[in-house]
C-alpha cells in the first residue's frame, strides 16, 4: 500500500519533470515564432540544424555516453581539438584526406584511451581525470601550434576535400546531417538496444551492484571513453572541414553547452536518467534559443546569459520536483 | 567474510591505510622540497628575497579563489561530482573585477563601489547556494550554470574590452609597503591567517567539516546544514569579490579571459588535500598548493621554460596526486 503511494507520487514526479522541459521548449518556440522576424522558416532551421545543431548534438552524444555510466568527460575538447589537429596536419603536409580522417579519428581515440585507462584502470574520479587530461591537452595544442596559432588551409587543393564533407549533400540534406543521424541511430542501439548500455546504466547508478552482478565494469567504462572521444573526434573533423582550419582550444566551446544539453536531457526520461533523446531535444532547444535570441537582434553577449538563465531554469525545474518526488 | 575475521582483519588494514597516507604526505612534501631545491640550484635569482616575495604577490589572486574554491569543498563533501564545487567562482571574479572598474571610472566613489562589488560577488554566491540548497540542484551543474550567467554579464558590461581604471586603494594594493611586505603579499597572509582560524579553530569550522564528511549525521546531531553549506557558497562568492579587487589592483584594469584562471584554482584546491593528513581540504594545504603552483611557474619562468608547459605539468601534478591518493584511500564499493 505504501509503496504504491510513493510510487504513484514519483510517477507524477517523473511526467512533471519531462512536462516543465517539454513546456519550456513549447514556450521558446512560441516566443521566438511570434517575436523573431524569420524564424519559422525552412531556410531557417536548416541553417540552425547545420551550423548550431550539428557539431554540438555529437559531442553532446558522447557526454551522454559518459553521464549514463555516472562518469562525466571535461576533455571533449581536447579529444576534438586533437583530431582537428591531426587531420588538418595531415593535409597540409600533403597526405590523402581518408588517412587524414582516419589520423584524426585515430587521435581522438587516443585522448579516449588515456581517459579509460586513468578511470577504469587507475580508479581516478571521471572529474578530476578528465580535468587533469584537459589541462594536458592544452599544454600539448599550446606547444604544438606555437602559443596558439592557428592553421588555415586555404588552397583550391584542400577546398575539394572540406567540400566533399561539410559542404555536399545527399538526398536534399547536407551531409553532416547524415553523420549526425548516423551518430544519433549508433548511440541510440548502443545505449538503449544493446547489452552494453544496460551495463553502463547499471555501472552509473549502482557501481557496486554492476560490479557484483559480474558486470566487466573497467571494460565497460573503457568503451564508454572511448566510444565518447571517437564522437568527438567526428566532430572536430566536421568543424575543421567547415571552417577550413585548425585553431587551437576551440573545443572548449562545446563543452558547458554539452553538459546543459544532457542534464535537460535526463528530466524527459522517466528515470531521470541521460538518454539519448533527451539530450538531442536538449541540443535542439539551446540551438532555438541562440538563433531566437540572434534573429531578435541580441548580441552574442546576452546570448550567454540567456542560455546560462535557461539551462538554470530547466535544472531548477527538473530538480526541484526530481526532490519533491521522492 | 564471517563476522569472526573482520575484526582481525581491520586494525592490520587500517594500519596499512595510515602508514600509506602518511608516505604520501611526507612523498608529497618530499617532492615540493625536491623541486624548489632544484630550481634554487639551477634558477638564476630563484631564492632570492625579492623573488620570493614576488611569487607570493603573484599568488594572492588564486590564493584567495583557492581558499573560496576549498571552503565550498569542505562543506560540501570531496566527492567531485555530487559534492560540493563552485565552477562559477572564477568568472564570478571577473565580473566583480568588470564591475569594480565600470564603476570607478563613472566616478562613484570607492565605498559605494567597493560594496556593489561584493553585492555582486555574495549575490552569485547567493544564486548558487539558492540552487544548491534550495532547489536541490547538483553543485557540478548549478555552478556551472551560474558560470554563463556570470560570464555573459562580464561580456555584456565590457563589452569584451579590457577596462583601464585606477583609484586610491588599487595604488594602495599594488604598491603600498608594510613592514617591507609589500600589500598584496600582505593581504594573501592575513587572509589565509583569518580563513585558517574560523576553519580550524572554531567550532563552526569543525561543524562545517561535519556538513561535508556526513550531512546526515551532521542533520541528526541537529545542525542546520542548509544554512552551512549556503554560507559557503556566498563566502566563495565573497572570495571572488575579493579577488577581483586584487586582480585590477595588479593589471591595473579588469580583462576578459579572467573565467580562464578556473583551471587553475581548482588544481590548487584539489592539489591542496595532498598536503593534508587525512587527504580532506584545508587551508594550509590549499595555500601551499597554490605557492607550490606559483613558484613552478616562477621557476619555469627563471629557466625560460615555455610557458606553454606549464598547464601541462598540472594537469600531470593532479592526476600523480589523484591518482596516489586514490591508491592510498581504502577501497569503497
Amino acid at each position: 500500500m505504501t509503496d504504491a503511494a510513493t510510487r504513484s507520487a514519483f510517477d507524477l514526479a517523473e511526467h512533471k519533470s519531462s512536462i516543465a522541459v517539454l513546456v519550456a521548449f513549447a514556450a521558446v518556440f512560441i516566443f521566438f515564432a511570434f517575436g523573431a522576424q524569420g524564424f519559422l522558416s525552412l531556410t531557417n532551421f536548416l541553417n540552425v540544424l547545420v551550423n548550431n545543431v550539428v557539431l554540438l548534438a555529437i559531442v553532446a552524444l558522447g557526454m551522454t555516453l559518459v553521464v549514463t555510466s555516472g562518469g562525466i568527460d571535461l576533455s571533449v575538447g581536447v579529444s576534438l581539438d586533437l583530431a582537428s589537429l591531426a587531420f588538418i596536419a595531415l593535409l597540409a603536409h600533403g597526405y590523402s584526406a581518408p588517412l587524414a580522417v582516419g589520423a584524426g579519428l585515430l587521435a581522438a581515440v587516443l585522448v579516449g584511451l588515456v581517459n579509460a585507462i586513468l578511470i577504469a584502470k587507475m580508479k581516478i574520479s571521471p572529474f578530476l581525470a578528465t580535468l587533469g587530461v584537459l589541462f594536458i591537452g592544452q599544454s600539448a595544442q599550446r606547444l604544438a601550434t606555437n602559443g596558439g596559432q592557428p592553421i588555415y588551409l586555404t588552397t583550391s587543393a584542400h577546398a575539394q576535400t572540406f567540400a566533399a564533407i561539410s559542404r555536399s549533400s545527399f538526398l536534399g540534406l547536407p551531409t553532416p546531417v547524415w553523420i549526425l543521424i548516423a551518430c544519433i541511430a549508433a548511440c541510440y542501439l548502443a545505449v538503449h538496444r544493446m547489452a552494453f548500455g544496460r551495463y553502463a546504466r547499471a555501472i552509473g547508478a549502482k557501481p557496486g551492484v554492476a560490479w557484483y552482478s559480474g558486470i566487466r565494469v573497467p571494460f565497460t567504462l573503457a568503451q564508454v571513453y572511448v566510444g565518447a572521444a571517437f564522437l568527438c573526434g567526428i566532430a572536430g573533423i566536421l568543424l575543421s572541414s567547415s571552417v577550413r582550419s585548425y585553431v587551437p582550444m576551440s573545443g572548449n566551446a562545446f563543452l558547458l553547452d554539452a553538459i546543459g544539453a544532457t542534464f535537460i536531457g535526463t528530466a524527459l526520461s522517466r528515470d531521470l536518467r541521460p538518454n539519448v533523446g533527451g539530450t538531442i531535444l536538449g541540443v535542439v532547444l539551446l540551438a532555438l534559443v541562440k538563433n531566437g535570441l540572434l534573429l531578435i537582434g541580441w548580441n552574442f553577449y546576452w546570448q550567454q546569459v540567456g542560455i546560462g538563465v535557461l539551462v538554470f531554469l530547466v535544472l531548477a525545474a527538473s530538480f526541484g520536483l526530481r526532490r519533491r518526488g521522492d | 567474510m564471517t563476522a569472526a575475521a573482520e575484526p582481525a582483519q581491520a586494525p592490520t588494514r587500517h594500519n596499512r591505510g595510515r602508514i600509506a597516507a602518511f608516505a604520501i604526505r611526507v612523498g608529497a612534501l618530499f617532492m615540493f622540497a625536491l623541486i624548489m631545491a632544484y630550481f634554487a640550484a639551477t634558477a638564476p635569482g630563484f631564492v632570492s628575497t625579492f623573488n620570493i616575495i614576488n611569487v607570493i604577490e603573484q599568488s594572492a589572486i588564486l590564493g584567495v579563489l583557492a581558499i573560496g574554491m576549498a571552503v565550498v569543498i569542505i562543506g560540501g563533501g570531496s566527492d567531485v561530482q555530487t559534492g560540493g564545487i563552485d565552477l562559477s567562482i572564477a568568472a564570478n571574479a571577473g565580473l566583480c573585477a568588470a564591475i569594480y572598474a565600470l564603476m570607478t571610472n563613472a566616478g562613484y566613489n570607492q565605498i559605494v563601489t567597493v560594496s556593489a562589488t561584493f553585492a555582486a560577488g555574495m549575490a552569485i554566491g547567493g544564486l548558487n547556494a539558492f540552487a544548491v540548497v534550495w532547489l536541490g540542484i547538483l553543485p557540478l551543474l548549478a555552478t556551472l550554470a551560474s558560470m554563463n550567467v556570470a560570464a555573459g554579464l562580464e561580456l555584456t558590461i565590457t563589452e569584451n574590452t579590457v577596462v583601464g581604471t585606477t583609484s586610491s586603494l588599487l595604488t594602495v594594493l599594488a604598491g603600498g609597503r608594510f613592514l617591507g611586505v609589500s600589500a598584496l603579499a600582505l593581504v594573501l597572509i592575513l587572509f589565509s591567517l583569518a580563513a585558517a582560524l574560523v576553519i580550524h579553530r572554531t567550532p563552526a569550522g569543525v561543524r562545517l567539516y561535519v556538513v561535508g564528511g556526513h550531512s546526515e549525521a551532521a542533520r541528526a546531531a541537529g545542525l542546520n546544514t542548509a544554512l552551512y553549506t549556503a554560507s559557503t557558497y556566498i563566502f566563495s562568492g565573497f572570495c571572488a569579490a575579493f579577488a577581483s579587487i586584487l586582480i585590477v589592483s595588479r593589471l591595473s584594469a579588469s580583462t576578459p579571459g579572467t573565467g580562464e584562471l578556473l583551471l587553475s584554482v581548482l588544481a590548487a584546491a584539489l592539489l591542496g588535500v595532498v598536503f593534508s593528513r587525512r587527504f580532506i581540504p584545508t587551508i594550509g594545504g590549499t595555500l601551499l598548493a597554490v605557492l607550490f603552483i606559483g613558484f613552478l611557474a616562477n621557476g619555469f619562468q627563471l629557466l625560460s621554460i615555455s610557458s606553454y608547459w606549464v598547464s601541462g605539468v598540472q594537469g600531470v601534478l593532479i592526476l600523480v596526486v589523484v591518482a596516489v591518493t586514490t591508491f592510498a584511500r581504502p577501497q569503497e564499493r
